[in-house]
């Protein structure tokens, strides 16, 4: 890993801010190892600074974290690099605070062009590179058969939940329980008047027609389809009404309904239950 | 407005009395079906009956009123979470077979015997039910109240459930996995009680506890699906010969469908036992109705000789008892219901 030039870098580069944390700027005569942490999204994952800060941590390594727009040229007027630019500036603040409480040192670089090049082109710069860690949206396949080192890729599902807070919210509903519980009685009370003149509409219809009802109901074949379409149609409007009925008169379920059918089964076999590892985890490919 | 042997079909008169009586019996054989999973109509067949509805009409309009309560009672019970629907949907399928073979028995008895005899068979029918299963219910429900903790599933559901034979299905709300070659006869069977006497679900609703090993919650709620599905393709064919009385239908509907939303919440209040406890209650009492009923039929075909003073009185009885097994199941289900649901209110008010 002999010092190579990088000046075509310079031309490129959209950020070169080498950011480390006051007083401890590597001194490159040390040979301090590094990771290079490699992302070509705006943001980089927290799983995966979590990871590299950690890992970082434990082998007294500094991280280089490098944000590479793949697309510098995109035909929007520079929109995209605009907005990855921004992007990359709140992800590398992020990766510095996330560093600092660990005491780790964090270099970031701005960079763009294909992924598996510039890991290259870096892995063989001045820095000591011992290995790469790939973020989400990265092929492996592209980096490892460019980088002399070894390349980790960091598998996360945590990711997800950041994005379903909107799910989760639901809980905090429980509070405002009273207000709901008396909004949807009136809500039943309406149905139950709905739905009530609906049925009386539909029993009014056939009890007033008895003979003409009980002539063609009767009559067997084609004909019984009318008494099961006139009580599809009972079942609908009157299921209904009895439905909102009780709840207008506040006799609905138990609130302890769900717990209590999960209760009385009985416990799944430990075998079926395997509970998904969704901590952080490297992949190696060298 | 009942003759005693009617070899034609025929249908009764409504006056206010019947209009009313098919709305409580409804309301409450409702009540009953949407807290055991079945049974509005082990109460309502012989309740027709006593009005003086033929057998086969009573069964027919029965049938026709089963399957939109049965509808109704398992979407209210699946918002609950206890609807398997899948093993609903399969038991209803092989049950629907059952109702096929069933139905075909049905009408070979009421063209060999008349209409006596058919009511005589479906008398029949219903007193061994009843008291065979019945007792067997009443006796776990007992045991399961006084054991301490819940009880595992039942030892044959136990042994049936290890044995692997193609092809194996798995139920995830009912929790289980086991062979369709076992839930096919416990299907067959509620399919031809349920075209025999209306209810299938005194098989079924046991069957789906002790042989296939599910909770009582989950049998019962499950016996809904299976309801309906028989339910729906019984009526077509009883409606295919005329039989089903849609006045009779609407007038029970309009009560049951009460009942049963009712029933459906009460479930999710009880304990376990509770619901095989009310079941096995009611089929015990019905049977001893029923048992008081017979003379009347074997009078008929001629097999008896009962005073005709006696067969009055013991039509009566019969009637009556069958009054208190209606008013035994409600009260148990709605005191059970009000007092676990005040217990809740006073608890949520203390926090």
């Amino acid at each position: 890993m002999g010092p190579k030039d990088i000046k075509n870098r310079a031309g490129q580069s959209i950020v070169n801010d080498a950011i480390t944390n006051a007083g401890s700027s590597p001194s490159r005569q040390e040979k301090t190892s590094f990771i290079l942490v490699v992302t070509r999204n705006g943001h980089m994952a927290e799983a995966v600074m979590n990871y590299a800060v950690n890992v970082a941590d434990h082998l007294k390594y500094r991280i280089l974290a490098v944000h590479i727009d793949t697309l510098p040229f995109f035909g929007d007027g520079g929109k995209r690099s605009n907005l990855f630019t921004a992007a990359m500036e709140e992800s590398a603040l992020l990766f510095r605070e996330k560093a600092r409480a660990r005491d780790v040192v964090v270099e970031h670089l701005g960079e763009s062009g294909k992924v598996g090049k510039v890991v290259q082109r870096l892995c063989h710069s001045e820095k000591r590179i011992e290995f790469v860690v790939i973020d989400q949206g990265i092929r492996m396949g592209e980096v490892a058969a460019q980088s002399p080192v070894p390349v980790f890729s960091v598998i996360y599902t945590q990711a997800r939940t950041i994005h379903t807070n909107k799910a989760r919210s639901h809980k905090t509903l429980e509070k405002g329980e009273p207000s709901m519980s008396t909004t949807s009685r009136k809500r039943h009370v309406k149905n139950c008047f709905v739905f009530g003149a609906l049925t009386a509409g539909l029993y009014a219809a056939v009890f007033t027609n008895q003979n003409f009802v009980m002539t063609y109901f009767t009559k067997g074949g084609v004909y019984a389809l009318l008494p099961v379409a006139v009580v599809f149609a009972v079942s609908y409007l009157h299921g209904n009404f009895t439905s909102a009925f009780w709840s207008a008169l506040g006799i609905e379920g138990s609130k302890a309904t769900v717990r209590k059918s999960t209760d009385v089964r009985p416990t799944v076999p430990a075998s079926d239950a395997v509970r998904k590892d969704d901590r952080p985890r490297a992949q190696i490919s060298v | 407005m009942h003759g005693p042997v009617n070899e034609v079909i025929q249908f009764i008169d409504l006056n206010a009395f019947n209009i009313i009586f098919l709305f409580l019996v409804g309301f409450i054989g409702g009540l009953v079906s949407g807290f055991i999973g079945s049974g509005g109509a082990f109460v309502l067949t012989p309740a027709m009956m006593s009005l003086g509805v033929p057998g086969t009409v009573a069964v027919a309009s029965n049938m026709c009123h089963k399957f939109p309560k049965a509808l109704v009672g398992s979407i209210k019970r699946y918002k609950y979470g206890q609807v398997d629907i899948k093993l609903g949907l399969i038991m209803g399928v092989f049950a629907e077979l059952g109702v096929q073979v069933g139905i075909v028995l049905q009408r070979h008895i009421l063209e060999i015997w008349g209409q006596a005899g058919s009511n005589l068979y479906v008398s029949l029918v219903f007193v061994f039910v009843l008291v065979v299963v019945g007792s067997f219910v009443m006796r776990d429900a007992v045991q399961m109240k006084h054991a301490v903790g819940n009880s595992a599933s039942p030892p044959i559901a136990k042994r049936l459930q290890k044995i692997e034979l193609w092809p194996m299905l798995t139920f995830k709300t009912a929790n289980l996995r086991i062979s369709l070659w076992f839930l096919v006869p416990v299907a067959l069977a509620t399919g031809m009680l349920a075209a025999t006497i209306a209810v299938g679900g005194f098989i079924g609703v046991p069957g789906l506890m002790y042989i296939i090993g599910a909770t009582s919650i989950v049998a019962s709620a499950t016996e809904l699906v299976i309801a309906f599905v028989m339910g729906l393709g019984g009526t077509l064919i009883w409606a295919y010969y005329g039989t089903v009385d849609i006045r009779l239908t609407l007038l029970i509907l309009a009560g049951s469908l009460f009942g049963v939303q009712l029933g459906a919440i009460g479930t999710t209040y009880v304990k376990e036992y509770m619901i095989k406890y009310v079941m096995a209650t009611i089929m015990l009492i019905v049977a001893v109705s029923r048992f008081f009923a017979m003379p009347k039929y074997l009078n008929a075909l001629h097999v008896t000789s009962f005073a005709d003073g006696n067969v009055t009185v013991m039509t009566q009885i019969s009637f009556g008892v069958m009054c208190l097994a209606l008013l035994t199941g409600a009260s148990i289900i709605l005191v059970s219901l009000f007092k676990a649901r005040s217990l809740e209110q006073a608890i949520a008010v203390r926090g």
